[in-house]
């Protein structure tokens, strides 16, 4: 199932943060190898990332919304 | 014939006399207000009466002195956590008064705030208890706000400070957390206000999908007529409206029957951005929390693995020399097993092998020794056929021109004859033949 994993950019932020939660609880398993461990921190990174970057705005996004022209 | 006449101030005075009786000073009376306005401290009004249909049976003028507006107002507010406004009924102590220049009007000199409190809760009772019969009271409450909650609506008078503080304190927040706002622009105050908020509504609901709440601000203001927010309509359209609602109308004490319907309620537009700040910076937080613990887990593991890692490393070099042992040990058991296995099933086989030559040596010399005794005897035969023999007896051969002569009668007078003896050869000539007696 996570042979081709969906772009986190195309994922809802619901979608995102679940798989995240998703990560979280297999890399609490005992099913977590390390075959897959550093792809799970790749991807997790990707999804924190993006996370992040929907939920805050850049320094120039605030200029422009607090300084409309 | 001369009429006589007085000035207009003398008529105004007598009017004023006649209305200036203990019976109109200092009364208390019932009133329904409107157009309250303050200037130059005065705070003037319209006194209004309406029968069940809504129509005005009475009305007059209002006005509270500077001297006395600042106490009747505090006291009023502190009482009932509203301003005088458009609406409110109240009970007021009035002396009717009459001027010569600004007419009739009754002079406010105290309030008895618990007529109007106790008018307010009953109307808001009546709605809430409207809305519960209706079933919509708890839909609005009862929607969740998604997580993130990042796109709002927002529902002020355009320009108002409260909307001014509301995205101040939405966008300066200190984790640049992303908010998208548009302003639906309506009319705050007055009442004119709940229809406005509807249109306003209406117009979010049109655009419902690109919102995940909405927001109705209003920034306190010097007076705060909240009274027009008391109105079931709104209340109601409010209760039912699609997306989760923030209300934040006015100031600490201000409480309208919006707070009882909406989904949150936020004493004042700047508590309303704080409270959607606070909302993203827990989202931004489990976040956070998600990765450091992610990580966390990861080093975990990996620290994990290396530490296996070195422990069979460093259990490699001596497995390595015990499995060659004990492979070499087995192969040494094997090896032998093997012998004993071989010799087993070889012995056998080797006996039987040697027993076959030595079959094969005694009949191949049974044989020759076979062969050699008829040999010999064919030799003893052979010997005893040769002329040789023949000749040792004594006789001879007679040959002529190489042929054996077997009949005298053959050979002609003084042919030349070959004898052949033993031993030696003569050669001769015969004789005229002669028969010869019988053979003795």
């Amino acid at each position: 199932m996570e042979k081709t994993p969906t772009p986190v950019k195309d994922l809802t932020y619901n979608q995102a943060v679940g798989e995240l939660e998703n990560i979280l609880r297999l890399m609490q398993s005992d099913d977590c190898d390390i075959d897959r461990l550093a792809a799970l921190t790749r991807r997790a990174t990707e999804l924190i990332a993006e996370c992040r970057s929907r939920l805050v705005a850049t320094e120039d996004e605030l200029k422009a919304i607090l300084n409309p022209q | 014939m001369q009429t006589s006449s007085i000035s207009l101030l003398e008529l105004t005075r007598r009017v004023a006399a006649l209305v200036q009786q203990p019976e109109t000073q200092n009364v208390w009376v019932t009133a329904e207000l409107s157009d309250v306005a303050v200037r130059g401290g005065h705070c003037y009004m319209e006194l209004l009466q309406k029968d069940e249909r809504g129509l005005q049976v009475a009305k007059a003028r209002g006005v509270i002195w500077a001297n006395a507006y600042p106490r009747i107002d505090a006291e009023f507010y502190a009482a009932t956590g509203q301003r005088f406004a458009t609406g409110l009924k109240v009970m007021l102590r009035v002396s009717a008064s009459m001027h010569p220049v600004y007419g009739f009007s009754l002079v406010v000199s105290a309030v008895n705030p618990d007529y109007t409190m106790g008018d307010l809760l009953r109307r808001r009772r009546e709605i809430l208890m409207r809305l519960k019969q209706e079933g919509i009271l708890e839909l609005n409450r009862q929607l969740q706000w998604p997580m993130p909650t990042q796109r709002i609506a927002v529902i002020s008078a355009p320009g108002a400070a409260g909307y001014g503080d509301f995205m101040n304190q939405l966008y300066n927040n200190p984790q640049h957390l992303r908010f998208v706002t548009r302003l639906y622009p309506a009319v705050m105050q007055g009442a004119s206000a709940p229809k406005s908020i509807i249109a306003a509504l209406e117009a979010v609901a049109a655009d419902a999908h690109m919102w995940d709440g909405v927001a109705i601000i209003r920034g306190g203001g010097a007076t705060s007529d909240l009274q027009a927010f008391e109105d079931y309509e709104l209340a109601a359209n409010v209760a039912q409206f699609p997306l989760p609602i923030a209300i934040g109308i006015g100031h600490e004490r201000d409480i309208t029957v919006l707070d009882y319907v909406a989904n949150a309620r936020l004493k004042t537009p700047t508590a309303v951005a704080e409270w959607l700040v606070a909302g993203a910076e827990n989202a931004l937080a489990f976040v956070m929390n998600a990765g450091n613990r992610i990580l966390q887990l990861a080093t975990e593991r990996l620290t994990g693995y290396k530490e296996q890692l070195a422990h069979a490393q460093g259990l490699l070099p001596i497995a390595a020399m015990t499995a060659v042992e004990r492979q070499r040990s087995r192969m040494e058991r094997a090896g032998a097993a093997l012998g004993n296995l071989s010799a087993r099933r070889l012995h056998p086989q080797l006996t039987r092998l040697d027993m076959t030559l030595q079959a094969i040596a005694q009949a191949a010399a049974k044989r020759i020794e076979r062969e050699r005794t008829r040999l010999d005897s064919r030799l003893t035969l052979l010997e005893a056929l040769s002329p040789v023999a023949t000749l040792r007896r004594g006789y001879s051969i007679t040959r002529v021109d190489g042929h054996a002569v077997t009949d005298a009668a053959a050979i002609a007078p003084g042919t030349l004859v070959e004898t052949t003896l033993a031993t030696g050869t003569i050669t001769s000539r015969t004789l005229p033949p002669r028969t010869l007696p019988p053979s003795e």
